[in-house]
Order: C-alpha cells, then structure tokens, then sequence
C-alpha cells in the first residue's frame, strides 16, 4: 500500500479510500467487467438469450453494437454530461471514423488484368494498414469536432444544438455526394461501401470486430476515467456549473468547450470504426438523425454524467432493438416510452439504479435492522 | 497618470459605465491601498459593477482601472487572475457537485504548467503538480478551518461555509488584488470571526489589498480603516469610519432628507461638514 499523502498538519490531500479490497471497489469492477466481456466469446453464458449469446455470430455482433455504442456514448458523455454542452454532431463524427477507416485501409483501385484481383472503383481505397488508420481517423475527426464546435464561443443551449446539428449533417451529406463530384473521397456516394475486414491472428471476423470493438470501448473508458477524476474534469464542470465564473478564474470557457467536443469527436471516430468492422459495410443512410438519436437514448436511459451510464444505456438499446425489429414503429414507441420513464422515475438513467437502492427507505431500514441484531 | 496609478495596487480613474441610458458609474476615482478597502452604499449604487468592470463582464465607457499601473481594459478577463486580480461573488458560484478541494483547485487553475495530455497518460511531473497544488490548497482551508469538509460534496455545506470556500479558492490563486462580494451575509458569528482572522493573515504577511462590499456597516466600520460610500455612480464620502459615519450626505443616502443631523445641534456631525 502506498502511503497516504497528506499536507504538513495531516490532513489528507485525497479523498480517503477504505482500506483493502473496498478501497479499490471501482478498479476491480472495471477489470472484472472487461475482464468477462472478454471471455464470453468462449464461454457463451448468455446461451439462453438469443440477442447476446456470444456461441452465435449473431450474439456476438449485437454485443460488438453495444460497445461501439456505449463507446461513442461515452464520448457523448464527456460533452454534454461534463462540459454541459449541446452538441449534436456525433453522429456525422461516427461516420467520419466509420468511413474514413473503411476508405483509407481498403486496396487501392485496380482494373489491369495484369492484378492479382480486380479493385473496382466501388470498394477500392487507399490501401493503408487498418490499424494505422484508427488513430489518423481518431486525431482527423476530434479536429472536426471542435471545428464544429466553433459555435459554442457564441452560441448556447438549443442554438448551439442546432448549429451542431446543422454541421453534422452536413458532414453526412458530404459523405453521400456522388463519386463523379469529388472522386478523391472514394465514399462511393450514397450506395454504401464495403467495409474490408480486419482480423486479429486469424480469429475470424466476427471475434476480430467483437474485441475491436471492446479495444475500443476500453480506450474511451480509461481516458473517460482518468479525465472526469483528474483537473480536466474538474474544470468542465466549472464550465458547466458556474461558467459565470471562469472569466476570474483564468479558465476559457471557449477553449474548454472546444476540448470537450475534440475529445468526443475522438470517442465518436472511434467507435465508428469498430461499427463499420461490425457491419461490414457503411451506407449514408446509417448516420443520420436517427443515429444521434439512438446515441441520446443510449446516454439518457443509462444516465448521463454515469461512469457506466453508455454501456448499460447500449445494452438496453440493442436489446430492444433486436427485439423488436421486425416493427420499427413498435421499436420506436417503445424506446420513447423507455425514454419517458427514464426521465420521469430516474432522471440519472438506469446507472443510478443501485445508489437509489442503497438510499431508499426500505434498505435503510433494513440496514437499521441488521446492525441493531448485530449489537 | 501611469506614474502615479503604478504606486497603488488598484486604482480607478474616472470611472464611468453606462447600460444603455443607465449610467451606473458617473466618474469614480479611488485609489485603493494594501489592507482593509471598504465599499459600501445603498443597494443599486453600483458597488458590484465597479467589481464586474475589474472582472472583465462589464466595459467601462469612459475611464479606466489600474492594477499596479497596468491598465485592466489591455488585459483579457481570463488573463487577469494571473496579473493578481481575484474575486468572490455576492451569492458563491461553486460547483456543488464536486469536493470542496476540487472547488478550490479551481483557484490555481492558472499556476499549472503542465497540459492536459501529460494528465491523460499519468506521467510523473503531472501528479507531482497535483499533490503540490492539493497541498496549497488543504492548508488554505485548514487556515479557515474547513480542513475536515475538504473531501466532502461542497453542496452539503452550509451557505456561511460555502462562502468561506469560494475566498480560499481566490486566495490560492496568490492574488495581490482581492475583490470580496458581501463576503459576510449568510455568515453566523463565529465564520465571520474566522474568515477575518485568515483574511488578516494575509493582509499582515503578504501585503494583499482587499476590497470588501458589504451591508453590515458595524462589519465594515470595524475592520476597514478606509471606507468609500458610493451612492448613484458617485463617491459621495471617503475616509475612516467616523468620518463617514457621521457625514451628513452619507446618512442622507441611506435614511433620506431630515435624518441628517443639523450642522449645530448633531453629536459628531459638525466637523465632517
């Protein structure tokens, strides 16, 4: 055990932790959880829910969803749970990593019959290594992401929300221009474009995109983690809270808000990436409002400003989704009605649920109870 | 001009603001000293938008404000605190969601050096900041005796100690210019008694000049050697606390017309005429 720091009367610089076990409560359950995720491909538990038994293709691709989808979630997260900004471009910086990885790690075009196999203009690329094109997608879409984020020095709340909307979309529309207009793009306009899978010591593309994907959700996680307990999370917060107050504080708010929304734009890429290895295959059409939406609902039923909020939140999603998706419009009622309850029961989302648990008066009670029989 | 506004930590010259029609300062000039600055005047005089030009939220039409012979307006609003320039605020703006310490932390903002990608990948010389800064800041409260809430949500404080956080975190930031915003409503005796004594410390040791705007005129009068009494944009009395206490305009301002003792006939009255 390292030693407590403390200043020079005692008094402890950080918040105490219990000892032993409890003290690293948080850690062990971060490494138990992804610890899990990790196995269940081979030991699929889940066998008696069909959405999620990982002993199928089938299971094992919706979970891939759900971990690209909390991934972007928490990203979401960072934006608008911490720094309290409306930003809607996520889903045009989804696709910015979904596309930009599919394009920039495809073969390069070839039509000689001198290649060893034809490269039609349709699914060619530029032929870089995939995972080199993970981090120039990443660092590409976070410029985006505060790109888009310029309003936010002027513009709040629903105005801001509109704006960014406005400029994600316009990313998507971009994407979906046709070839003849700007070939160099190679998006193959709104038809869609194959997606070349990557595969991990020749585990087959299904696992491959299932441990991209919770790589990926890793990353966000831990970079989630170390930001929001560290000075940057504090001093989000302080944009959020009392932006009034930064001025005097030497904090710009305009400059923070910029780095919340570079570091989703990160988050965003990224899980677009391991989206697009999951589907294999990337159309316009996959990123529009209605991804935005999925992603609100995803941070909002699991609970915004949640550590674990995006991925309780995805599961749900995916779940229902799969569910129900013979009947959209039964998917969407019933997502909408999920939503309202969410908002009207539990406000935080489904990651509050065991802290309402532990305070209610029933447990206390009960707890009341139990250390009295003790004694 | 310079040379003589150098000499004095703040100084204002001319102030003047107006908000459309609204002229709220018409021409104040103080020159503030190290120690115990009291501001004072009925409500609407203006006291908080002398604090809000110094702060950067409001422009001055004409005049301007000093800080150690700097012109204030040359500086952007999120660069004055470095210049030492620190303020609270009437009702405290603190996250209450965070700790007390994180709350504080807030003041030294501008005194890390290290960026925020060090602080991604935990390296060494960021969480030798951290500590360092965490140190700082746990023996400014513990000077005002909050020591033991440092950890806790600063929503579950109470309002009087809320206020008292919000003046360790401008304290930290080493400011040599310290503008308190009724630094003492909502406070119960015993933090007052505290947030002085600490707030004397530092007047003693290190030189600071405070500014104080507030109600309680028993406070002020007791603590401020110096008090200026702002009444519509204007300085109507300055001095010390008999001297404005017994300024015939002063209770005039804050009584109205026929409280005001006759030049003859008032106990103290006739010499500040």
């Amino acid at each position: 055990m390292s030693q407590v720091k403390t200043n020079s009367s005692g008094y402890p610089l950080y918040p105490p932790k219990p000892a032993g076990i409890k003290g690293q409560q948080k850690l062990l359950t971060a490494i138990l959880t992804f610890g899990f995720l990790a196995f269940l491909p081979w030991i699929p538990i889940f066998g008696w829910l069909t959405i999620f038994d990982t002993g199928t293709n089938y299971g094992l691709g919706n979970l891939a969803f759900v971990f690209a989808y909390a991934a972007a979630g928490i990203g979401f997260n960072f934006l608008i749970g911490y720094s309290g900004t409306l930003g809607l471009a996520h889903a045009g910086l989804f696709a910015i990593g979904a596309y930009g990885s599919a394009i920039l790690s495809a073969p390069p075009e070839c039509l000689e019959p001198t290649c060893e196999t034809i490269i039609r203009p349709a699914v060619s690329g530029y032929g870089w290594p995939f995972l080199l094109t993970i981090p120039i997608v990443c660092f590409f879409a976070a410029i985006v992401g505060v790109v888009v984020g310029f309003p936010a020095a002027r513009l709040k709340g629903f105005y801001l929300a509109i704006a960014t909307l406005a400029l994600g979309e316009l990313i998507v529309k971009l994407i979906s221009l046709d070839e003849k207009l700007w070939s160099g793009l190679k998006t193959n306009g709104g038809t869609g474009k194959q997606v070349q899978i990557f595969e991990f010591f020749g585990s087959g593309q299904l696992k491959s995109a299932y441990f991209l994907s919770l790589v990926c959700l890793l990353i966000t996680f831990v970079g989630y983690v170390i930001y929001t307990e560290n000075r940057l999370g504090r001093t989000l917060k302080s944009v959020r809270d009392i932006e009034i107050a930064t001025g005097p504080l030497g904090i710009s708010s305009t400059y923070y808000k910029l780095i919340a929304f570079g570091l989703s734009g990160f988050a965003a890429a990224l899980a677009g990436v391991a989206w697009a290895q999951n589907s294999a295959f990337v159309n316009p059409s996959s990123f529009k409002t209605r991804l935005l939406v999925f992603l609100l609902v995803v941070l909002i039923l699991g609970g915004l400003g949640k550590l674990w909020g995006p991925l309780i939140g995805a599961v749900i999603f995916v779940y229902l989704r799969q569910e129900f998706q013979d009947s959209q419009k039964l998917l969407f009622f019933l997502i909408g009605t999920a939503l309202m309850i969410a908002i009207l029961i539990l406000p935080k989302g489904v990651a509050s649920l065991p802290d309402r648990f532990a305070d209610s008066r029933w447990v206390q009670d009960l707890r009341r109870r139990f250390k009295a029989m003790k004694v | 001009m310079n040379t003589e506004t150098s000499t004095f930590p703040l100084s204002l010259d001319d102030l003047h603001v107006s908000f459309g029609g609204n002229r709220v300062l018409e021409g104040v000039d103080i020159n503030f000293v190290p120690g115990f600055n009291g501001l004072i005047g009925p409500n609407g005089a203006g006291k908080t938008t002398i604090f809000n030009v110094l702060s950067g939220y409001v422009k001055a039409s004409r005049g301007a404000a000093f800080l150690e012979g700097k012109d204030l307006s040359e500086l952007k609003p999120t660069d004055r605190v470095s210049s030492g320039i620190s303020r609270t605020f009437q009702s405290p703006k603190l996250i209450l969601d965070a700790t007390v310490m994180e709350n504080v932390l807030l003041g030294m903002h501008h005194r890390f050096k290290h960026g925020h990608v060090t602080e991604l990948f935990r390296l060494p010389n960021h969480r030798s900041e951290e500590d360092r800064a965490r140190e700082i800041c746990m023996d400014m409260l513990e000077e005002f005796g909050l020591a033991e809430d440092a950890h806790k949500e600063t929503g579950d404080l109470s309002l009087g100690s809320q206020k008292i956080v919000e003046v360790c975190r401008a304290l930290v930031a080493e400011p040599k210019v310290l503008l308190l915003d009724e630094p003492a409503a909502g406070l119960g005796a015993d933090d007052v008694t505290v947030l002085l004594k600490g707030l004397r410390k530092f007047v003693d040791e290190q030189n600071l000049c405070l500014v104080i705007i507030e109600h309680d005129l028993e406070l002020v009068t007791s603590i401020c050697p110096i008090i200026y009494v702002l009444h519509f944009g204007r300085i109507i009395s300055e001095g010390s606390a008999e001297v404005i206490t017994s300024d015939p305009t002063v209770i005039e301002a804050y009584l109205g017309k026929g409280y005001a003792p006759e030049s003859n006939d008032g106990e103290g009255g006739s010499d500040a005429v």
